[in-house]
Formats: C-alpha cells, structure tokens, sequence
C-alpha cells in the first residue's frame, strides 16, 4: 500500500500524463481538422472536378456526313441507312436462351454466335449495347418487328454507309471516303475541344474521312461536328443513366458544279479508254465535267476491297486510280497554236494580214536542223486564221523562232501553264512551262534556240494537265477573263484572272474565235469530220501529241505498231459560237488523232451541255 | 413512494453527459449507415439491434461497484482470451482472416473484447505499484501485452491488436512508466524499425505504407482507396452534397463505405459543417472523460477511465486519419458509426466501465 503523500504526488503524475496524451492528440486532431479543412474548403474546386469527373462517362457522337450534289441538285454521294439489330444487355440473363428464340426468324451464323457470346458479359457488366446482327435484310426486319412484343430489349438500330450513287462516274472528281487515322482523328477532336472517348457511330465503318477529291478537300464542311452524350457511371464503369446530350451537328452539304448527264456522256464516251475530259462554265469557271478513265468503284474503295481486288487495281497497266485529268501531264501540242498566234500580235511580231511560204518544214537557222509541218508538200503562203485552221506547223515555228523564250514564258503562264489554275482540286499537278533554268537544273543543257521553235507548236518539254487545257480553252472562250477553277463555285469568292494587253484588241480576240470555229466549220479546218456531229457552232483546236519523232508516215506505221507509242489525240474546244459557255478539254491517250477521236467526245459532252441548258 | 428521485439517484448510476451524448452519436450512426449502406434495411435493423442492446449493456455495466471490476478483471481477461484462442481454432474463415466466432444470432469478433479487457486487467495490477513502476512490474505487463498483441496480430487483425497494444501502453504510461524506460525503449524501437519493416510486415502492408506516401502513384491499384476517399472528403465542400446525394458513396467509388470509410461518406453529404458537428459531439465525449478521470475515486478507476478514453480517442484517431490520407490504411472502424456489432458492443462495454467508475465514488464517501 502507498501513502497518502505517495498517492498525492501519483495523482499529479497521473493527471500530467494524461493531460500530456490529451494535449498530444489534441495537436493531431488539428492537424486533422486542418487537413479536412484543406480537403473540403481550400482544394473544394478540385476534388469536386474529381468527383464529377469520376461519374461520368462522355461518348463523342459521330455526325452525319454532308451529302453531295451535283448542279441539278441530284444526289450523287448519299448516307445508306443499314439496319442492325441492336441488345440492351441491362435486363438479360440468359444469352443463349435469347440467341435462340431469335435464331428461329433471323439466322444467326456460327460465328456471329460465338462473338455475342464472347462480349455479352463485360458488354453486360458495363451496360453497353450488343450488336446482334448487322446489315437486316427487309424481310428479317419484317419477321423481328411482327414479333418485336417478345424482345423488349432489342430494337434495330440505323446505321449508315457513304454511298456513291454512281461509283464509277465520279472516282477522281468526288473521290471516296476511308477510314480516319488515330493522329487525324485527335487532331479533329481537338479542334472541337473534345478528347477520344467511346463513340456512338452513326456509320457502320466507324470514323470516317475524306480521302480524295471532293470527299478530301471539303471534309471539313462535310464531316460535321461530334456531338456528346455524357452518362452517369459507377465505379465499375456501368452505364446509370443518361445526363446531357449535345447532338452532333450533321456536316454541310455541298452542292458541287458537277453535271451530271455531261458527265455520263463523257465517261461512256471515254469507254475506258486511257484519257481525260474537263469542261467547265466559263462564266464562272466552275467544273461541270471532270472525268478521269479508266475509272473504279469508290463504294468498294470506301466499304472495304479485298486484297485481290486491289492488287487487280493497283496492278492494272491503265492505272484506274491515276488521276490524268488532274496529274496527267500532256503535250499541249497544236491545241497551242492559237496562244502562240496571240503572243505575235501582242510582241507586234505579225498582224492578221501577215503571210509566210510553208513549204512544210521550217530549217532552224543556227544549226540547219528541219522541223516538220503534218503535211507533206506545206500549206503555200499562208496567214495566221489559216495557220490554225490548217494548223501550220512552218508558221509557229517561224513566229516562236522570233521570240524569246522568257517572254514566251510569261505569255503562257496567263493562259493556265505552268501553275495551279483549279482552287479545290485534289493534288493537281502543275504539269510544266520550261525554262532556260529548268533545263539547266533537270538535264544539264543550255536552252536551244530549237526548243523554243518546239514550244512554239507545243510540242519538246512543254506539257498541261487535261484541267490547265480546260483552263486555256476557257481563257481564249473568254477573251481572257476567267476565274480559277473550282467545283463548288461561289462567284463572290472566285479569283479572277483578268488577261490585259495594251495590243491584242477585241478584234484579236474574234478573229482567234473565228479561226477556231474554223478548225471545224472550214472545208480545210482540220477537225471538220466533227462539223455534222451537232447543230451549233463549236470553236475549237485539236492536237496530235507526238511520243515519238517520225520523219515520215510510212516510219510512224512501224510505230503505230506499239500501242503505248502511238500519238495521244487532244482538243480544246468551247461553245455555243459568237456567245461561248463551256469550255473543254479532252485528252485520249494513244488516240492517234486529236480531231477525229478526241473531238467526238469533246463535241458529245458540248452536245449534252449545251442542249440541257 | 418514499423519494423515487432520490432512490434513482441511489440506487442507479448513470453519467446522464455520456449516456446522452453517446446515445446522440448512435442514432446519427444508424442515419449515416443508412445512407452509407445504400439504405439497406437489413443492415440498420441489425445496428438498430446492436445499439439498443449495446446502451442496454452499457447501462447494465455501469451498476456493479467498480471493485467488482477490480476483483475479477483476471477472470475477464482470461475468458476473452478463451474466446480468441477457441476463435482460433473454430472461427469463421472470411477473406484469409479467422477473426469471428458464430453464435448463431450474430457473429462475435473476439479480439474486441480484449481490447476492453485488457486495459482493465492492467489497471487491477498496476495500482497499487510503487511509483514509478519498477523494471519487473514493467516487463510482466510488456511481455502480456506483446503475448495478447501477437495473438490478435495472427488472426490476422493488424488494426485491432496496434488498438490492444496502444490500450496496454496507455495504462503503463499512465500507471507511472518511467520516462528513462520510455525513452530508451523508444529509442530501440525507432532503431528497430528497419527490421521490423522487413520481418513483420506482410507485403501488402508494406504496400499500404508506401501508398500512403504518395497514393498518386498508382491511383487505380492500392492508391485506389485513398485517393477515392480524398475525393470524397474533398468534393462534400462546406455543405456536403445532402443526405444520401453522395456520388463517390453511391456509385462505388468509395470502398468499405459502411466500416472503414463511413466518415468519407459523412464527409461528402454533410461537408466540413457535418464533419465539425460530428468531431465536436466526439470531443465533447472525450473531455467528459477528461474531467471524470480528474474526479475519480481511486486510482484503480483513474488508470481505467483515462486508459479506455484513450483507447476511445485512439481508435477515432486513426480511422479518421486513416481516411483523410494521413496513416497507412488499416482496419480500424469509427466507434459508434461504423457498422459492426462486435466493436460497438466493446465500447457501449467500456463506456458502462467508465460510468461505473465515475459514479461510484459517492458511495465511498457516505
């Protein structure tokens, strides 16, 4: 036993003990207070981001892509609806049970089978939607919806394919859609603010963007904007209910320049020949033929090729993906005669009463070489109308030998060579306006007094693609006042290229129009087989593109034996003469002659644009 | 009718502070765990239960004079001892952990009961120890202590027999321990400390250490818990978003929501206001201890009352702590609030045990 003074000096020590514990957990419950009060009051904003963010689960919607027409306001690239039958796994127990009532109406493959019942659980778990069965025929909606009382958790969902009303007419101009990149996706979703998240398709391909033509070069107005549906989730990540909903906003349709019948008209006329047709208005300078051959089907393209398929197209020696009328690079060859005839008027070189003996074949004086006209024997004194009518080839080689190639250059460039002449076509190639320069970096020769003569008529290094000759046609059409190129014109917009030369005179203008109404309408003109192919009067050029330098007929036979050797036929048109209002060109590879195989085609597409105005 | 006033006054003991406070704290356990529990009936029925019996119990506990606890603490602690070592052998198996005796009407998780049982043991054979407490007297009461801990410990029960043990020390510091023993011992301890991580740590304990330190580490594995709850806590702001609103609760972010992490839950629907009215009734039980361990009759009922006080502020300590990010996580519920009949029976116990101690010493006086 302890005595009293012991007891006494042990309850102070007690009392200072427990008050030391007390005082010691009362700093904790501080520190305590403090660091909820940190949690609750100070980092509030935060943790409430966090807990918001953690219920809540954002699926991207993906919109509708804009459909395209063609001038007429017919459809050409439309949204397919397909329909798939679609299971709210939320109230389903049995799966199998399921599979097999439905198995009784609408046949569902082995494997089919297999893949519901392998994401049924985790799809279960997390309350997201089972694809049953895509792409319904009618009749197996038909039998679902007679019985669809039985089936309260399955509805038949719509969803799209981009569809290509006429797959083969419009590959090159309208191109076709595949499917988008991881990096272009992002790049898309950050623009709209949003991240990657589950989407909700509303395409049965998935993401989708433009690839060619069209497709690529408007995807922006066309893809639309990716709506957000926001759930409520719990932590397993299971779908509670649906909070807010922001719609995707369907992407804008375009209304492109295309025409439609021309463009029938061009491609079967083409028949899957190698070659090209541009036309457009001149008025506007918008596009209303753009057809490339041979072509392919871009609903197979956008919906998925085999692998055979596709070697087959990518093999094929026509290169059915090349685009010639935007890639293709041709000599201009005689089409540019009355181009050239303009810069001699302009440089005061000749006037319209200027005449020439063509004895058929021009000798360069520096060297003595002989360039030869097409017709043996010349065309005897001859002016410039005439030298295009008969395309003279001894009076453009005469009147380029008197200019100077830079100056030659910069004429030309007006006309479309050489550069960019379209604002919305894809990838179109400059095709190529030579220079001293050029020549020099690309084949380490100096320039030739020789090649200057060979511009003269089109022909040495020169070329244009099919677009640039519509250009030019268009430019001569409009007395050189034209704008750039494009398919969805908006003439506010449009970039006008006004041609001004103090020397060539309107009457210029009208007497170049009459020369080439004359390449058809006169007994010498040189595409006068197409005189009786319409009933309207058509002013135009053709051309005849040497691959290969013959001295005579009999050595071009031998040639003629190789098909790909063989001239490639061109002509630049445009009408209705005196008031022209579409231009063309047409390009056909190895067709030998520009006036009687390219100009049929050239003068059926007129027919179709002239008469369905 | 002679003065029933007095005769209640007399004849029953009764610290109306505690018991009012206690009984508060109960009811708004039963509201939170209601919400908590997503607001499963079958759960409150059973707390219901549970407290009606435990403030039963409570009561009941504090009428017996407090030398009948000082005579027959052995025998307590003994028959708890019984009871974990025959729920060593026969309890129920749940997740790797033999931790429940089944008695048919509900399951008993013994080592709670030592954890009452012990500190008054220790009270009953420290009392009447010259000061301060010699070196033998010492290391019996460590060594029980250790033996007890241990025996918990391998249940395994980590969050329980760290309370037996910060139980046992209280009432050795608070007998008299000298300040030399403590100081070297605690200097061995921390020296100790490297071991002890390497050899008595289970890895996944280890785990939690580490977590804590920095739970962004690995948010979605073992950070999960603490970041969720820091969530919680955080996005209740001031006024909590409302009764059974709480998103991290009822969407299963939460882990644990009716035991460990109820007060993530209190936190989120009732805000820093909810939570200062719930520690300050928590305070206000601990000061009334305070001051009845001031007022104590003898020594045996001061060690007693301040030891199980401060295995009450301990245990709310560190589950709160625990919650809010400070400690490693451990099992550790919230007294009063957490579901779990065992662990509140253990302190309705010890709480009859404090009132018996703080109203009995009138009679002494007569």
């Amino acid at each position: 036993m302890i005595d009293l003074n012991e007891r006494f000096s042990e309850k102070r020590n007690f009392f200072n003990r427990l008050i030391f514990v007390y005082v010691f957990f009362g700093v904790l419950f501080l520190y305590l207070i403090y660091k909820t009060f940190s949690l609750q009051i100070s980092s509030y904003s935060d943790y409430e981001i966090a807990s918001l963010e953690n219920k809540t689960r954002e699926f991207l919607v993906q919109p509708r892509r804009g459909i395209i027409y063609d001038r007429n306001g017919e459809i050409i690239v439309n949204n397919k609806p397909s329909y798939n039958m679609i299971l709210d796994p939320e109230n389903v127990d049995d799966i199998n049970e399921l599979i097999f009532e439905i198995n009784k109406f609408v046949n569902l493959s082995d494997a089919e089978i297999k893949n519901i019942n392998n994401i049924f659980p985790n799809k279960k778990k997390l309350n997201r939607e089972v694809v049953l069965k895509r792409n319904l025929t009618t009749e197996e909606i038909a039998k679902f919806e007679v019985r669809n009382y039985r089936f309260p958790n399955i509805q038949i969902a719509e969803r799209y394919s981009r569809e290509n009303l006429y797959p083969f007419l419009f590959s090159h101009s309208v191109g076709y859609v595949g499917n988008l990149d991881e990096e272009k996706l992002q790049e898309i979703l950050s623009s709209q603010n949003l991240e990657s998240n589950e989407t909700i398709f509303t395409y049965s391909n998935g993401f989708l963007n433009g690839k060619t033509g069209i497709e690529y070069v408007y995807d922006e107005q066309l893809r639309g904007l990716f709506g957000k549906k926001i759930y409520e989730v719990d932590a397993s990540g299971r779908l509670l209910q649906e909070k807010q909903m922001i719609p995707a906003v369907a992407g804008e349709d375009i209304f492109t320049s295309l025409d439609l019948p021309s463009q029938k008209v061009a491609y079967d006329e083409l028949n899957n020949r190698r070659g090209a047709v541009v036309a457009v208005d001149i008025n506007d300078g918008s596009i209303v033929t753009y057809v490339s051959s041979p072509s392919f089907s871009v609903n197979k393209i956008a919906n998925g090729l085999t692998q055979n398929e596709f070697d087959e197209l990518i093999n094929d020696d026509d290169k059915p993906f090349f685009d010639r009328a935007a890639q293709g690079r041709y000599s201009p060859a005689s089409t540019i005669k009355p181009a050239i005839g303009l810069f001699g008027i302009d440089k005061d070189i000749l006037d319209w009463e200027y005449t020439i003996q063509d004895p058929g074949f021009f000798i360069l004086p520096e060297d003595g070489r002989i360039y030869r006209g097409w017709k043996k024997g010349g065309h005897g004194e001859i002016n410039l109308k005439d030298a295009i009518i008969e395309s003279s080839n001894t009076f453009f080689f005469s009147l380029a030998y008197q200019t100077e190639i830079e100056e030659l250059r910069a004429h030309l460039s007006n006309f479309g060579f050489g550069k960019n002449v379209c604002d919305d076509c894809f990838m179109p190639d400059n095709g190529l306006l030579p220079s001293p320069r050029w020549k020099m970096n690309t084949h380490n020769f100096g320039w030739f007094k020789g090649d200057t003569v060979n511009v003269g008529v089109g022909q040495g290094y020169i070329n244009a693609t099919p677009i640039q000759l519509a250009y030019y046609s268009a430019f001569l059409a409009t007395k050189g006042n034209i704008n750039k190129f494009s398919f969805v014109q908006d003439s506010k917009n449009a970039n006008k290229n006004i041609f001004n030369s103090k020397n060539i005179t309107n009457m210029d203008w009208d007497n170049i129009h009459e020369s080439m109404v004359g390449v058809i309408e006169s007994p010498k003109g040189t595409a006068g087989r197409l005189r009786s192919l319409k009933d309207y009067v058509i002013a135009a050029k053709s051309g005849t593109v040497e691959l290969v330098s013959t001295e005579t007929k009999e050595d071009y036979q031998i040639i003629r034996e190789t098909e790909g050797k063989r001239d490639h036929a061109i002509i630049i048109a445009f009408a209705p003469m005196p008031n022209p209002k579409y231009a063309i060109s047409v390009v056909i590879e190895n067709g030998e002659s520009g006036g009687s195989v390219a100009g049929p085609v050239a003068v059926a597409v007129l027919n179709s644009l002239v008469k369905n105005d | 009718m002679i003065n029933f006033k007095n005769f209640i006054k007399d004849k029953i003991y009764i610290d109306l502070y505690l018991f009012i406070s206690i009984t508060l704290l109960s009811i708004m356990g039963l509201v939170f765990l209601y919400s908590a529990s997503q607001g499963n009936i079958e759960t409150i029925i059973k707390q219901s239960f549970f407290v009606i019996f435990g403030l039963f119990l409570m009561f009941i506990v504090s009428q017996p004079d407090p030398d009948f606890y000082k005579n027959n603490s052995a025998i307590f602690l003994i028959f708890s001892l019984v009871l974990v070592l025959v729920t060593f052998f026969f309890g129920k198996e749940v997740n790797g952990a033999r931790r429940w005796l089944d008695l048919g009407l509900f399951t008993l998780q013994t080592s709670e009961i030592i954890k009452v049982a012990l500190p008054v043991f220790l009270a009953a054979y420290l009392y009447d120890k010259p000061l301060p407490i010699n070196l033998f007297n010492t290391f019996t009461t460590l060594v029980l202590i250790l033996l007890i801990v241990n025996l918990v410990r391998i249940q395994p029960d980590l969050g329980t027999s760290l309370v037996i043990l910060i139980a046992g020390l209280y009432i050795l510091f608070l007998a008299g321990l000298s300040w030399r023993f403590i100081g070297i011992s605690s200097g061995i301890f921390i020296l100790s400390l490297p071991f002890i991580w390497n050899n008595f740590l289970e890895p996944f304990q280890r785990q939690r250490i580490l977590t804590l330190l920095d739970p962004n580490a690995d948010p979605f594995g073992s950070g999960w818990n603490i970041t969720q709850s820091k969530i919680a806590i955080g996005s209740g702001g001031l006024q909590g978003k409302g009764y059974q609103m709480g998103s991290q609760a009822h969407l299963d972010f939460l882990p644990e929501t009716e035991t460990d992490f109820i007060f993530s839950v209190i936190a989120e629907e009732f805000g820093f206001i909810g939570v200062c009215i719930l520690l300050s009734i928590f305070l206000f039980i601990l000061l009334r201890c305070l001051y009845l361990a001031f007022d104590a009759r003898d020594r045996f009922c001061r060690l007693t009352i301040g030891g199980l006080s401060l295995l009450f502020l301990s245990t709310v300590f560190i589950n709160l702590s625990m919650v809010v990010g400070i400690i490693p996580v451990v099992g550790m519920p919230l007294p009063f609030i957490s579901k779990g009949g065992s662990s509140l029976l253990s302190f309705y116990i010890a709480f009859g045990i404090i009132i018996s101690m703080a109203t009995h010493k009138k009679l002494m006086q007569k």
